[in-house]
């Protein structure tokens, strides 16, 4: 699939970055579609797979963790979201309505204090990561990420490690792609300006 | 359906009562009241909380509920019943968005919590939900604040101003009395807070006021603000005492008339059955 | 309403440091064999503790104890614990306790209002810990009604009991301390001069001081014995233990009490 998105963490922080091709195959039909969204105050998805799927699974998704959050006046902290979301993708994929979504979850837990980042697979697949891509990005971009990414890494660190990555899907990939991308920490989720690089 | 037919707990008697739905309304009359007031650009809402006890938890002591960002809650009644009906009206606030991407209008809400009310009078195997609720909020891009109330009928309305539960009516006679249309945000809160003191005699720390102004800003107020609000009502009391004391006279004449003495109402209450929290609940289901 | 007003005592207090809870057993008979009731334990040892009467372990993070028809509690707690292990499923962590005393009282409330049911007799407290509000302390009603507390008690003399915590009880009492009072306002309220772990069953919520996970103990009799010897309310020595030497309990009028612990 033509897309593709990168997570990077840091002690306190989590980067998300997503392309913005909206399309099918290698046509191209819009290159400004937001394809990261907030599922709680401190919790972000960058989904990709069969358009249509995504849309629903996250409309889905977010509206049920959204009803948890209302119902108990709690904020459903990254890892049970995850263990969550989880669950919906591998029972899908094994129901006779299967959705066929990847994608990577960051969120920033404020009870422990600590950042978290998940890649997930339409199989139900999911792994805690440090750093990590999707899409075309794996094929590019992982190796930038195992040299340049340290456990202690800071936020500007990590955007220029954003860059970097950004810059390598265009100098490999035949495909043009922009990108958006979020920043999430203890105060929430605010854009993250990805200055010339679309 | 025959069966459920057979096992119907409300059936109409001969004079077309519904002894059920009756029997609902006296639960709600037993909770604590609540106040809803409309202003000009702004919706309040004021409960009379029930204090609680010295060891309880505050925090878990709730009359006001958000169903969404947009629409608040407040009930009298069951307490159970009533923490049932905001989880089913939770499930449809967000079950709309996800249907048609929007978030509900307040008269959308209502109707389908009425309806619920309404469905539990007639199914059957089932008692009805012993709670009055006032549904408040704003309609996404509008500014005109709402307020509704449904019944354990299934009857939705709504008003400027009302009162749900215990001496709803000696506080919905005052509001009458007293309302003014587009009333500002300090003045509506006033209002509010100045009819829950006809009802309740602990004055601000069993009261709880929570604020709308526009589509998703809610806020509560704190102790202190309402103590301050009460402060004032009874210093202007005060000073008003001899034309109030003209008034009470007058109220007391006309509530003789209807063969009720506003007096004994406040005071029985004030020492009555308090099914807000109470552990005597089911005593009146 | 009736029955919980019968029924043994369960009381509980919370502290910064953890959570405590005594419950009153009621010994229906000199002849009735105490033997094989569980031992209990810590951890998860605590599984299989609770002498299966008042105290039970819900979830690795929270106790309950009941008041009312066993029978009614014993079908809840299932119902808790099938609730607490699909939350688990569902979001690989521990049920925070209010949500789990949430669904219980959606389920009791479910009994008053649908047809061809009666409501559960039941009272239940619930002390646990989750890392949303840390130790919590609830109480639950038949009606479905439920609300957060410091301490409270439930059962037989509650309301003596529940006057003798007001009195005695501070924001800043310690897990030793919750102790001793839960133990010591027991002791005022039960019929019995002496107290034993045959009458008694014990347990708290702490957090385990390697891991800081949710800590469950139920008291093992010999444990309890020691507790309460240490605060001088009695405690049966250990060659007692286990024998139910009927220090109370099984007089004449008591045949009600078998339904309603």
């Amino acid at each position: 699939m033509t897309e593709c998105s990168f997570g990077i963490t840091g002690k306190d922080f989590v980067l998300l970055a997503s392309d913005q091709s909206a399309g099918r195959s290698i046509i191209k039909m819009k290159s400004d579609e937001n394809k990261i969204r907030q599922l709680s105050p401190s919790l972000c998805m960058a989904y990709g797979g069969e358009p249509g799927d995504t849309e629903n699974f996250v409309d889905f998704v977010e509206r049920n963790l959204r009803l948890y959050q209302i119902r108990h006046n709690i904020e459903l902290a990254p890892a049970p979201a995850s263990a969550y979301i989880r669950r919906i993708l591998a029972e899908a994929i094994r129901s006779r309505r299967p959705y066929v979504v990847s994608l990577l979850l960051g969120g920033y837990d404020k009870i422990k204090d600590e950042s978290h980042l998940y890649w997930m697979d339409p199989y139900g697949t999911k792994v805690k990561v440090p750093y990590t891509a999707n899409g075309l990005g794996i094929y590019v971009a992982l190796s930038t990420m195992d040299k340049y990414w340290y456990p202690d890494i800071t936020r500007e660190e990590a955007g220029q490690l954003l860059k970097r990555c950004i810059d390598e899907v265009k100098l490999r990939l035949a495909y043009q792609f922009s990108f958006n991308a979020v920043e999430i920490d203890k105060d929430g989720v605010r854009e993250y300006k990805l200055d010339g690089s679309a | 359906m025959s069966r459920s037919y057979d096992r119907a707990l409300t059936v109409f008697s001969p004079d077309g009562h519904l002894f059920q739905v009756d029997y609902a309304m006296e639960a709600v009359r037993r909770g604590t009241c609540a106040v809803g007031t409309r202003g000009k650009d702004v919706v309040v809402l004021g409960v009379e909380k029930k204090s609680a006890l010295q060891l309880q938890d505050p925090r878990t002591v709730r009359k006001v509920a958000k169903l969404d960002d947009h629409v608040c809650l407040a009930f009298a009644g069951l307490t159970a019943d009533g923490r049932i009906l905001i989880d089913k009206a939770r499930v449809e606030c967000q079950s709309h968005r996800l249907t048609v991407e929007d978030p509900v209008t307040i008269e959308y809400i209502t109707k389908h919590i009425a309806g619920i009310q309404q469905k539990y009078t007639q199914s059957g195997g089932v008692r009805p939900f012993g709670v009055s609720t006032l549904v408040v909020g704003f309609d996404p891009n509008d500014v005109k604040p709402r307020l509704y109330q449904t019944e354990p009928s299934g009857i939705y309305s709504a008003w400027k101003a009302t009162a749900v539960g215990r001496s709803s009516k000696t506080v919905r006679e005052f509001l009458e009395k007293n309302y003014k249309e587009d009333q500002s945000r300090d003045d509506t809160i006033r209002l509010t807070i100045k009819s829950l003191l006809e009802v309740v005699q602990t004055g601000a720390k069993n009261i709880e006021i929570t604020v709308m102004e526009s589509y998703g800003k809610i806020t509560e107020l704190k102790n202190e603000e309402i103590e301050e609000i009460v402060k004032s009502i009874e210093a202007e009391k005060e000073a008003e005492a001899e034309r109030k004391r003209n008034r009470t006279a007058a109220v007391a004449q006309t509530a003789a008339g209807l063969g009720r003495d506003p007096s004994l109402v406040q005071t029985g209450g004030a020492g009555g059955v308090d099914s807000g929290a109470g552990s005597t609940e089911s005593g009146h289901q | 309403m009736e029955a919980i007003s019968m029924a043994g005592t369960v009381l509980a207090i919370l502290s910064k440091e953890g959570v405590v809870m005594v419950a009153e057993k009621k010994v229906t008979g000199k002849l009735l064999d105490l033997s094989l009731t569980s031992s209990g334990g810590e951890g998860l040892e605590a599984w299989t503790g609770g002498g299966a009467e008042k105290i039970f372990l819900l979830n690795n993070n929270i106790l309950a104890g009941v008041a009312g028809i066993t029978s009614d509690a014993n079908s809840l707690v299932n119902y808790a614990r099938t609730a607490a292990q699909k939350h688990l499923f569902s979001y690989d962590e521990e049920i925070p306790v209010e949500m789990l005393a949430q669904r219980l009282c959606d389920l009791k409330q479910g009994y008053t209002q649908y047809g061809g049911l009666r409501p559960f007799g039941v009272s239940l407290l619930y002390i646990g810990h989750d890392p949303i509000h840390g130790f919590q302390l609830y109480h639950s009603d038949p009606s479905g009604n439920y609300s957060g507390w410091k301490a409270t008690c439930i059962g037989a003399n509650n309301s003596n009991a529940q006057s003798l915590l007001k009195q005695d009880y501070k924001d800043e009492i310690t897990l030793e301390e919750a102790k001793a009072l839960a133990l010591k306002i027991m002791s005022k309220t039960m019929d019995s001069t002496k107290l034993g772990s045959e009458k008694l069953e014990f347990a708290t919520m702490t957090l385990d001081p390697a891991t800081q996970l949710p800590l469950a103990k139920i008291f093992r009799s010999a444990e309890l014995d020691e507790l309460l010897r240490k605060y001088e309310l009695g405690g049966t020595s250990d060659s007692e233990v286990g024998v139910g030497q009927g220090t109370g309990g099984g007089s004449g009028g008591d045949t009600s009490i078998s339904v309603s612990t």
